[in-house]
């Protein structure tokens, strides 16, 4: 106490964060955790129904048919998502031009700034199949027929996996160009030395430097994969919505267009202890704690 | 000083309880247990004050600004104090966050769907006594007698009272594209083919360019027509108490067929799946489409779109029935009524019931669809003069069209209005959406794109969609 009484004017400082996280975070998290417990009526008294709401979710076909749609998209984002910027970073980093690299990496940055309304509503338009440029191209290229690439559930999940990849490619790119900036100029000029080529080089010097960032990167991403939203929203359409329609949409379907606030809340908080179980295990896999 | 941090820490933990049980023991919605379904609020023998305060999607000005006249206007003509909640967007969630973080309103404007879930929650005031005992609400010229059924509970209950006319949707055609190239207007499923055809291959437009297609729609959103060939209502029926999907029956798969041609021959607009609404509109505006399914409202709207353009046009669009089916019945939809509802725990129920009342009357309807005076239009002796902004706002502040027969739009109505009208008069009914509709809709469009799109046989798209449904206990 004597600690705190000597640092209080920190501590005093502190109140107005604590104050924001408590009002802001904690208590709507403890007021949705009741309500996922309760039978949720807009006006009047909501009586606590135990488990119900979670068991409603857990026996609802769509709920299932949702996650499995968030695994496979997320997970192939996740994939995707991980090795492209990579590549990209690295392809950058062997470009000697200066404008030609700061060009680029501001090209493959800026879709990250834009929001998905906007991406979403040019990749519809650039993937149609009478005026759409990726159909323009297939023709030229000698394709019999023009591809419903948002209409057909074969292609779906994969545009939606490229998209997103293309999206957040550039930004993820910066980060690990920023590392590859500040690794020791003398261990180059050592396998230089040792007689290393320029993939060499890549393999035992850039490559292992970039771990620490890489794991930052993955820790990020698994814990977006359960809140992909705004992409599914804008992109979906009625032909393709078995195949896209991620557990956010479930809520969104339960909670807002159904007024079934009991049975959205309760899967919202499935997804927050599925994104904590992911995030233990990803965790783990990766020894993200150790360097 | 370890006993001290320990204190600390189970005092922390003591707050943070104490935090989650009151939290939890709130109970929302304002605290206070609502009164049930049906039960008049308590103070109702008192005089009531003569204030209002609603929350509305579309009623209401334009902008925050005007919406701020809309209250003075109510005020000026009604003498109550009206307070009008009118989001830019997203209605229904902020309606959502209002009501259960326990904001009080007197009156809400929402979609009969919403107010068939607000009825099973209990928290509607039952209207029917004062509805039946409404000079003004039980006059037919007001409000169609027949109209009620729309609204009424299966026990005969009503909750909600109509905010506006609502129209239905059907196939809208160019009729100078009909004419130009000397073609009948369509009535089966054959003739439909062979005018849709002729508009993708017979250059309408004049271009010269092979650039147009027959029909484009807006994902499955309208087919209603087309499948009133076969005799069946979109989304659900209910027969001998079961639940049914007519589209997912074999009755169906010949106008799939018939749609998967159009498909395969480039007649429908091969975007039709990602288009939205204003795509289709747009395609159709600027001769890109020949036919559309839409509202009866946008026959005018487009009709004088174009005109406002170029007031020499030949762009007539029209309104169809549709095709007719075995029985020689055309089948069209009635879009869902918009109704004005009063919550059980409004403080002003007397208040709000009035100004139900009041806005089929005539200066209601003015408000709703001209807008305020002054701002929107002016009176020059007896007659209305609309503003620049009151032409900006084309004469919808809510209330596009209205049932009461004593009140004539002060301009007429938009060219090819009433034709089209008429045809939801005579052909529309509503359709049944049960809540697990959203569950449904999926299903049904995942296997009819299928089955347009020739991704799959129609037989076999039906027989899967029908498989699937009842697989999810979706269909009895």
């Amino acid at each position: 106490m004597k600690a705190v009484w000597k640092f209080k004017s920190l501590y005093i400082m502190m109140l107005p964060i604590m104050a924001y996280f408590l009002i802001f975070s904690y208590y709507p998290l403890v007021r949705g955790f009741m309500i996922s417990f309760q039978e949720f009526r807009l006006i009047g008294n909501r009586p606590f129904v135990g488990f119900d709401n979670y068991l409603a979710v857990l026996r609802d076909s769509s709920f299932w048919d949702t996650l499995q749609n968030t695994l496979i998209i997320g997970g192939g984002t996740l994939v995707v998502g991980f090795v492209m910027p990579i590549v990209l970073a690295l392809s950058l980093n062997e470009v000697f031009s200066t404008w030609f690299k700061k060009v680029t990496q501001m090209i493959v940055y800026l879709p990250h700034l834009f929001s998905w309304v906007v991406v979403g509503g040019m990749w519809i338009l650039m993937l149609s199949p009478d005026t759409g440029i990726v159909n323009q191209i297939l023709k030229l290229a000698g394709a019999a027929k023009p591809i419903g690439f948002m209409s057909s559930s074969d292609y779906i999940r994969w545009v939606m996996v490229l998209t997103a990849v293309w999206k957040e490619m550039g930004f993820t790119c910066i980060l690990y160009l920023a590392a590859i900036v500040s690794i020791n100029p003398s261990l180059y000029e050592a396998a230089r030395i040792d007689g290393a080529n320029r993939w060499q080089q890549v393999k035992y010097v850039t490559l292992p430097s970039l771990v620490s960032t890489m794991k930052v990167v993955i820790m990020l991403n698994v814990l977006s994969i359960l809140r992909m939203f705004d992409q599914i929203f804008v992109m979906r359409n009625g032909a393709v919505a078995n195949k896209v329609d991620v557990i956010m949409m479930y809520t969104y379907q339960k909670g807002i267009l159904e007024f079934k606030i009991g049975t959205a809340t309760a899967a919202g908080f499935l997804v927050i202890f599925a994104t904590l179980i992911i995030t233990f295990v990803t965790r783990a896999i990766i020894r993200y704690d150790e360097g | 000083m370890k006993t001290n941090k320990k204190k600390v820490v189970s005092s922390m933990m003591a707050v943070a309880l104490f935090g989650s049980v009151v939290a939890g023991c709130s109970g929302g919605g304002g605290g206070s247990e609502a009164p049930k379904a049906g039960e008049q609020p308590k103070g109702e023998e008192k005089k009531e004050e003569r204030v209002l305060k609603m929350m509305s999607g579309v009623i209401g000005g334009k902008t925050p600004e005007e919406n701020t006249l809309f209250e003075k206007e109510i005020e000026r003509l009604t003498g109550i104090k009206a307070t009008l909640n009118k989001p830019a967007s997203d209605y229904d969630q902020k309606l959502l966050a209002a009501i259960s973080s326990g904001e009080k309103f007197d009156l809400l404007q929402i979609s009969k769907e919403k107010m068939n879930l607000f009825i099973s929650q209990g928290i509607l005031t039952d209207l029917t006594s004062q509805v039946k005992g409404s000079k003004t609400l039980q006059d037919p010229e007001v409000l169609p007698s027949g109209e009620w059924d729309q609204v009424k509970t299966k026990d005969g209950k009503i909750y909600g009272v109509f905010t506006k006319f609502q129209g239905g949707t059907m196939p809208i055609v160019r009729a100078d594209w009909l004419k130009k190239l000397n073609l009948p207007e369509p009535k089966t499923l054959d003739d439909y083919y062979k005018v849709l055809k002729a508009f993708t291959e017979q250059d309408p437009d004049g271009n010269g360019k092979k650039d147009t297609y027959g029909l484009s729609t807006a994902g499955s959103y309208e087919l209603q027509g087309f499948f009133s060939a076969a005799g069946l209502k979109q989304r659900y029926v209910e027969k001998d108490g079961k639940l049914d999907v007519p589209y997912a029956t074999d009755a169906a798969i010949p106008v799939y067929e018939w749609l998967n041609k159009l498909y395969k021959e480039g007649i429908l607009d091969p975007n039709f799946a990602t288009n939205d609404t204003g795509k289709m509109r747009n395609l159709f505006l600027t001769d890109r489409v020949g036919m559309i399914t839409y509202w009866d409202a946008w026959v005018g709207m487009l009709n004088n779109t174009r005109k406002q353009q170029d007031p020499n046009t030949a762009f007539e669009a029209k309104g169809l029935p549709g095709v007719a089916g075995p029985n020689g019945n055309y089948m069209l939809r009635r879009g869902d009524p918009d109704v004005w509802v009063i919550p059980v725990n409004a403080e002003h129920p007397k208040t709000a019931f009035e100004f139900i009342e009041w806005w089929h009357s005539k200066d209601g309807i003015i408000l709703g669809s001209l807008g305020i005076k002054d701002q929107d239009y002016k009176m020059n002796g007896d007659k209305y003069e609309l503003t620049q902004a009151g032409k900006d706002h084309a004469q919808d502040h809510g209330v596009p069209f209205w049932y009461n027969k004593k009140v004539p739009a002060p301009f007429g109505l938009l060219p090819g209005v009433k034709e089209a009208q008429d045809l939801v008069m005579k052909y529309a009914s509503l359709e049944l959406t049960p809540p697990k509709w959203a569950d449904a809709e999926k299903i049904i469009n995942e296997y009819m794109f299928k089955a347009i799109m020739g991704e799959m046989p129609a037989a076999d798209a039906v027989h899967k969609m029908r498989d699937t449904l009842k697989a999810q206990k979706l269909i009895d």
